[in-house]
This record gives C-alpha cells, sequence and structure tokens, in this order.
C-alpha cells in the first residue's frame, strides 16, 4: 500500500494520557512529513496568528490607512497559508477536508488579533 | 536631550488606554481559562466525552475514506451509527460547558462593566478605517462626535476577548476538539426523514 503524506489515522502519533508525541520543528519544512489533521490545523492557525500580528503593527506603525489594506492583508495571508501547505508541505488538501478547511483555520482570531494590532491612537 | 526622551514617553502615554484595555482583557482570559479549568477541563467527564469525540472522528474518517472506495450498505449504516454517536457526544459537551460556562459569563459580564465605567463615552483607539454598518454601531457605541474611525472600549474588549482568548485556550490546549459540530442543538439529521 503506498504511504503518502496524508493524514495517517492509524496510530503512528503515540498517545500517552492524551498527549502527542514531541513536535519536530524540523518537519515545518518537510515535504516529506506526515501530519496528522490537529497538528496541520495548529500549525496553520499560529501561521496565521503570527501573520496578522506582524502585519498590524506594521501596518498601524506606517499607518496604513484604509479599509483596502484589511483585504489585502487577507489575500496576504490567505496567500501564504496556501502557499504553505500546498507548495512546501505538499499536502494532499482532501485529506484535511479541502482546502476550504485548511484556509478557515484560524481565520477569524486572525482577523481580530489583526484589528487589534493596527488600531493606533 | 530632554526633547528626545519625550516623544517615546507620549506615545506610551497616547496608547495607555488601549493598553490598560489589552492588560485587563489578558487577566480576564487567564482568570476565565483558570476557572473553566477548575470547573470543566479537569473533570472526568469532560476528559472522557472529549476523548470519546476524537475517538468518533477519526474512526468516522477512516471509514469515509474507506467507503469513497466501496459502496455497501452496512458500512453506510454503521457510519450512521458513529455520526449519531459523535453528535450525541458533543451535544453532551456542549450541554456540560454550558452549565459550568455560567460562572466565566458572569466574570466576563463584572469585567465588562467595570471597563465600561472607566471608559465610558471615551474613545480608546483610532480604526484605520472608516467602518460601516453594524460594525460602526458596535466601534463607536457610546462615543460622540461624527468621527467613525473613533473606537470605542466595547468594540476593542470585543476584539481583544476572541484573538486572547482563543489563542490562549488553543495554547493550553483547551481549545473544542474538531469533531465537535453539533453544540446544543443539532440539525436534523435529512436521513432519518
Amino acid at each position: 500500500m503506498k504511504e503518502g503524506k496524508s493524514a495517517k489515522l492509524n496510530g503512528i502519533q503515540q498517545h500517552q494520557n492524551g498527549h502527542l508525541s514531541p513536535f519536530k520543528f524540523a518537519k515545518l519544512l518537510d515535504p516529506e512529513a506526515s501530519w496528522d489533521k490537529d497538528q496541520l490545523g495548529d500549525v496553520l492557525h499560529w501561521i496565521r496568528q503570527a501573520m496578522a500580528l506582524v502585519c498590524g503593527l506594521l501596518w498601524g506603525a506606517i499607518p496604513l490607512v484604509g479599509g483596502i489594506w484589511f483585504f489585502i492583508f487577507l489575500v496576504i495571508s490567505s496567500g501564504v497559508i496556501y502557499g504553505y501547505y500546498a507548495m512546501i508541505l505538499k499536502v494532499d488538501e482532501e485529506e484535511f477536508g479541502g482546502h476550504g478547511a485548511l484556509l478557515q483555520e484560524g481565520l477569524f482570531a486572525s482577523i481580530t488579533l489583526f484589528l487589534l494590532s493596527v488600531c493606533g491612537k | 536631550m530632554v526633547s528626545m526622551a519625550m516623544p517615546p514617553m507620549f506615545a506610551a502615554f497616547k496608547y495607555s488606554d488601549s493598553l490598560r484595555v489589552v492588560g485587563i482583557s489578558i487577566c480576564t482570559a487567564i482568570v476565565c481559562e483558570a476557572i473553566s479549568w477548575v470547573l470543566i477541563y479537569r473533570t472526568n467527564s469532560y476528559k472522557s466525552l472529549r476523548s470519546s469525540i476524537d475517538k468518533a472522528a477519526k474512526k468516522l474518517e477512516t471509514m469515509k475514506t474507506d467507503t469513497a472506495k466501496i459502496t455497501k450498505k452496512s458500512k453506510t449504516k454503521k457510519i450512521d451509527r458513529v455520526e449519531t454517536s459523535l453528535k450525541e457526544s458533543s451535544r453532551d459537551l456542549s450541554l456540560f460547558k454550558f452549565k459550568s460556562g455560567a460562572v466565566v459569563a458572569l466574570v466576563l459580564f463584572v469585567v465588562f462593566g467595570l471597563l465600561n465605567s472607566l471608559f465610558e463615552g471615551k474613545a480608546v483607539a483610532k480604526l484605520p478605517f472608516k467602518p460601516f454598518g453594524l460594525l460602526v454601531k458596535m466601534s463607536h457605541r457610546g462615543l460622540q462626535g461624527d468621527d467613525s474611525t473613533d473606537c470605542s472600549m466595547a468594540f476593542l474588549y470585543f476584539l481583544c476577548s476572541i484573538s486572547i482568548r482563543t489563542n490562549l485556550q488553543k495554547f493550553l490546549g483547551f481549545s473544542p476538539p474538531r469533531g465537535a459540530s453539533a453544540g446544543l442543538f443539532p440539525m436534523p439529521d435529512p436521513k432519518t426523514n
């Protein structure tokens, strides 16, 4: 049976007392790594939050005024997320619920974090 | 030399209101998660419900992946059974969290009242764009003047609550399981009608 980069549901991840096995950061850039649905979702979530914080602080500091910059942030952050899982990790999005499921990981929290970071006085 | 030191001080003063709101929100989020941990997350009921939801979700995913290749009536029935079990567990989890969540809601209500009394009628931040529709009603709540870019405490607190609490829950591992989608009021299964 061919083992792809699909979510391995048959227990490669060791669950001990409800905790996942230690996460290795080398896995973040490894296209050959196998991903659990929860782990990939968490990574995408934190990437979005980091982008929201950086973009919000940067654009608030310049400052970039106008609603268009909010949409530009959405496009950039979604583009980075898509590029990461499709081109760097090369995961099969069907195994993780499709593009929608992956792109919406952490989306609402990142929007609020972006607005919080970009607010000035 | 004195004039060079002044701008950073003015900057801190300029952001002091919004930083106070953010600081209070962070403390509130930590207190709420501590209360939730005491009342919800450390209980055996929560752990067993969470575990059963995770197992059912994984089992459902495996069965759906296998069924894509081979269609059998018995497999479909098994999938329905697992889905029903998942929905019931999700509903039980929501109900369990709802009962204990009343205490957290009370804390949030008290903190909101406190912040309201501190910042009533005061713009605590500036939005970088002009909001519209329902958003302006929320962001400009209780403020005087026509400048719709003025941000009220209520809106800033809302942004803080969502972003800080969501990320804190995620960081601590308390975020809701991905398989739990039913909630308190699950939609009726069209297959059973």
